[in-house]
Order: C-alpha cells, then structure tokens, then sequence
C-alpha cells in the first residue's frame, strides 16, 4: 500500500488512540461546541425560514416607470438597457399603452372605447422589479436618477416592507452576523486551546518526532484528524439542536403557520442552515487545531 | 563529519551558553564529550541536531551549514541523524517493534524493507525476543536498548547521545558503551555526551571536555 496511505491510517489510529485517552472531555467540548454553534444557526434558520415564508412582493420593490411621450423606440429600447443592465433591477417589463389601456378599461368595466383607443392618454411604461437583495440607498439612488432623467415623464415607486424596514432589519442582519461570527470565533479559540493543551500533553512525543526527522505535516496530522472529528461531531450536534429548537418551537407559531398557508405544520428547516453549520465547524475546529500545532511546531522546528 | 568553527550560543537575558568553541570530528570516529551539568554539553548537542542555532560561528554536519537548514531540509538533515537519550523516550502505546520502526517510517521506508530492518536493529541490541512486548513491561536497560536500536534502524552516519547510561548500572552501562563501540566499528560516527567519569575512562576515545561554555581540553582518553 503507497506510504502516504498508511501515513494517514496511522496518524487516524493515532487521533483516535489520544481521543479515546480523553473520551469525557472530547465528549463535553463536542456537546459545548455543537450548543455554541446552534446560536448563529438558529438565527439563521428563523430568518431564512421566514424568508421562505413571506410573500416574495414584501421583500421586492417595484416601480412604474412612465415615459415621455415623445420618446422614440431606439431611446426606450437604450434606457430598458440601461436598467436591464443594473445589478440591482432584476427585470424590465415594457407595458405599451394600448396594453395599459386595455387593461384598465378591462378593470373599471368601461369596455374598449372606440374614443380612448383612438386618441390613448396613457404614456408608455416600464415595470421594474427590483432585486430581493437591493439596498435602501441604492433603490432610491435609482429613482432620483430615473425621476431626473428627461425621457422619464414620471414614476411610481413601491418600495418593499423590507426596504421601509431596512434599517431594522439591517440592524437584527448585523447582530446575528455578528452574534455568528462571535460563535464561530468562539469555536475556533476553544479548538484552539483544547489543541494546544493536547500538544502540550504530548511535548515529549513530539520533540523526539521532530528529532527523528519528521516533517511537520507528518507531526500534526493526528491533531488535525482529531480536530477534524471535533468539528464533524459538534456540527452534528449543533443541526441536532436547531432541528430540535424547531421541532419544539415552531409549535406556538401553528396557527399562524396555518393561516398563511394551510399545508404548514411547522417551520421549514432549511438544508443551507444545516449544511453551513457544519462546515463551520470543520472548519473553525480544524483552523483552531492546525494553528495551536502550528505554533508549537515553529517554536521547535 | 562534525565541524564547530567559532561557534558561539547565547541565550537572550543570559550569558553565553556556548562561547567561540572550535573542534571537529573525523567520519567514523567516536568521541565523549564531557562536563558538569549546565556546562554546555546539551545546549551543543541541540546544535548539532539542529534544535537551535548558533548566535554566530558555523556549525557543519556532513558539509551542511546548519544555520541555512530549515523546514523540510532540517527534517531530512534529521533523518541521518541517530538519536539516544538519557531517558529512552519511547512511545508506551506501541509495540517495541513499532518504536524501533518509528524512524523508518517517518523516513517513507517501504512496507516491505521495515521488518528486515527492525530484525537487524532489534538482534544488534540483544532484543529479538521482545519484538511484540510494550516498553513499559521492560526493564530500565532492556528500555534503553530500545531507544538504541531506534537510534541505528536507519542506519545513520552519525549518532549523538545525551547521557544514554544515567539511569543505568555499571553493568549496564558498560555493556551500552560496547555497543557503540560496535557501531564505531562499523564506521558510524558517534559523539557521546556523559559527564560520567567512569564510562569515559573505560574507553580509549576522544574525550571533548567543556566548562562553563568553553572547550577547555581535546584530546585522546586511555584506559
């Protein structure tokens, strides 16, 4: 079998041996870690399940664009361009005014007439859709511009609950980052220590590997496989602790759930929530283990 | 195979652990090097193994400058290098047989090529029969004889030694140092450090004398 193979199997038996040695505190930290972990997870289970929830025209701002009448199609067709090209509009709509018309008089009841079709009042329009992600600031830039711009006659703009909430809700979008980045953090520095507690447990062991010549990946391998069963346990503890807070939860908001739609139970947990848990816990473990060993190592290498 | 030329070590806030120490020692040659604890015997044995480096002077194993050694180079430099210690630093959850294969694997020695090795290294110090045993079932000496066959399965061109009889009887010990004097036979160079005057008067090599961080004598020892 090729050397590196067996390399890794070792260095496997090796994390394994040492969590076994340490079985209850392997077993606290995972269960401390995974909770942690839940916090950011949590959070962002309630907001992308809510998100799922709400109608997409709360959360997406629209505007009526009216031209001026004596617009030619190739300025229309530029400035539906021009919009069509911005990042933040996801989708121009150009409504001819004998379209417009046609459905207003079909609203009001009028029935077509002869008079109105002949000699159309109406301008023609566009309809813009913003995108869901679209800031404040940047919708309303988009207006001012439109609003000065001469082939504009006029407009009409929407804005979504969340745009007129928008500083609420960036402010709660910036405590749970934050509050996430915190736990993640967290996670990594708990890795951290429980690592280099290990690597300070095990000084001699690898003083004399390092005085047999072995490299430093070879060295910290274990630690490494160690922190990576770390990250994969306490991630699933912490998906285990959102689908349980859920599970539990979400039965107070039934009869709400219900009267927005009939075919909901419960909150949807939301496979990114579960999937994004866990490679932050891989990851913040394996990054906490690789820099306490890493640090050990430069000192003696 | 050993070259000191104004080799000089000082630790930060302390004096000179080591100062302007010049000496060289041939391939195939055995040599102690002896002095009271503190006197500097470790701190240039950490040299030699590349565990630190030199304030200033060179210090040159096998023609590499050890100061330009680092990473993986250092780690390679490491693997021709056999190691004993005063206290055999073996691993209690291996097997005696995978304490001695330890080198070689860390070397990339095939599969294949271990088991041969480690017959040889374990039949050299009078333990083919414990092969499977765990060191901590071993004596004091039978442990340390472990810690030399680690030290040679690889066949090193050079082998260092802190104190390796300290924790030994007389018996013992002089039954170690005929080991090495096999292995200098074979023509590994070896450099013994023992601030036990008993060990170094039993053997008629070089004997390197250090006080307070200086090479004070050089010269041949008789029996």
């Amino acid at each position: 079998m090729a050397r590196w193979i067996l390399d890794h199997l070792q260095a496997i038996k090796d994390a394994w041996r040492r969590t076994a040695d340490r079985l209850t505190q392997f077993m606290v930290v995972v269960c401390l870690l995974g909770i942690l972990l839940a916090i950011p997870g949590w959070l962002a289970q309630i907001w992308l399940s809510m998100a799922s929830l709400v109608p997409e025209e709360v959360v997406q701002s629209e505007a009526i664009v009216f031209l001026n009448k004596e617009l030619d199609v190739e300025a229309r067709i530029d400035l539906e361009r021009v919009l069509s090209e911005m990042k933040e509009i996801e989708q121009v709509i150009f409504v001819a005014k004998n379209v417009a018309l046609k459905e207003l008089s079909a609203q009001d009841g009028l029935g077509p007439i002869a008079d109105l079709q002949a000699n159309n009042p109406l301008p023609d329009a566009l309809r813009l859709k913003f995108s869901i992600r679209a800031l404040k600031k940047t919708e309303n830039n988009i207006i001012a511009n439109l609003l000065a711009d001469k082939r504009v006659l006029s407009l009409r703009y929407f804005p979504s609950t969340r745009v007129q909430y928008s500083s609420l809700v960036e402010k709660l979008g910036l405590l749970g980052v934050a509050l996430s980045g915190l736990a993640v953090l967290g996670v990594a520095m708990a890795v951290f220590l429980v690592a280099a507690a290990d690597v300070v447990d095990d000084q001699r062991r690898i003083e004399l590997y390092t005085l047999l010549g072995a490299s430093k990946s070879f060295i910290r391998r274990p630690y490494l496989y160690r922190a990576t069963w770390l990250g994969i346990l306490s991630g699933f503890i912490a998906c285990l602790v959102i689908i349980s807070l859920n599970e539990l939860l979400s039965a107070d908001f039934v009869t709400n759930l219900k009267a927005l739609d009939s075919r909901l139970e419960h909150l949807p947990v939301d496979a990114r929530t579960l999937v994004g848990v866990a490679t932050a816990a891989i990851l913040a473990s394996w990054v906490g283990a690789e820099r306490a060993v890493n640090r050990r190592l430069s000192a003696l290498h | 195979m050993i070259e000191f030329e104004g080799v000089v070590k000082t630790y930060e806030g302390h004096r000179e652990a080591l100062s302007g120490v010049n000496f060289r020692l041939a391939p195939g040659e055995m040599a102690f090097l002896t002095g009271h604890s503190g006197a500097g015997k470790s701190t240039l044995l950490r040299l030699i193994l590349g565990l630190e480096k030199s304030s200033s002077g060179i210090v040159r194993v096998a023609g590499s400058d050890l100061s330009t050694l680092s990473g993986e180079k250092l780690a390679r430099y490491r693997r021709r290098v056999g190691v004993v210690f005063q206290d055999p630093n073996l691993e209690d959850d291996l097997s005696v047989y995978d304490n001695v294969a330890l080198p070689l694997r860390i070397s990339g020695f095939s599969e294949s090529e271990i088991p041969k090795r480690v017959r040889a290294a374990l039949s050299r110090v009078d333990l083919s029969d414990q092969a499977n045993a765990s060191p901590r079932f071993l004596s004091g000496g039978q442990q340390q004889r472990v810690g030399i066959a680690r030290a040679i399965v690889h066949r090193p061109a050079l082998l260092v030694a802190d104190e390796p009889t300290g924790n030994l009887d007389p018996e013992l010990s002089a039954r170690v140092m005929r080991m090495f004097t096999q292995f200098q036979q074979l023509g590994v160079t070896i450099l013994v450090a023992t601030h036990e005057r008993a060990v170094v008067d039993s053997l008629p090599f070089r004997r390197l004398v250090i006080e307070k961080g200086r090479l004070v004598s050089d010269g041949m020892g008789s029996r």
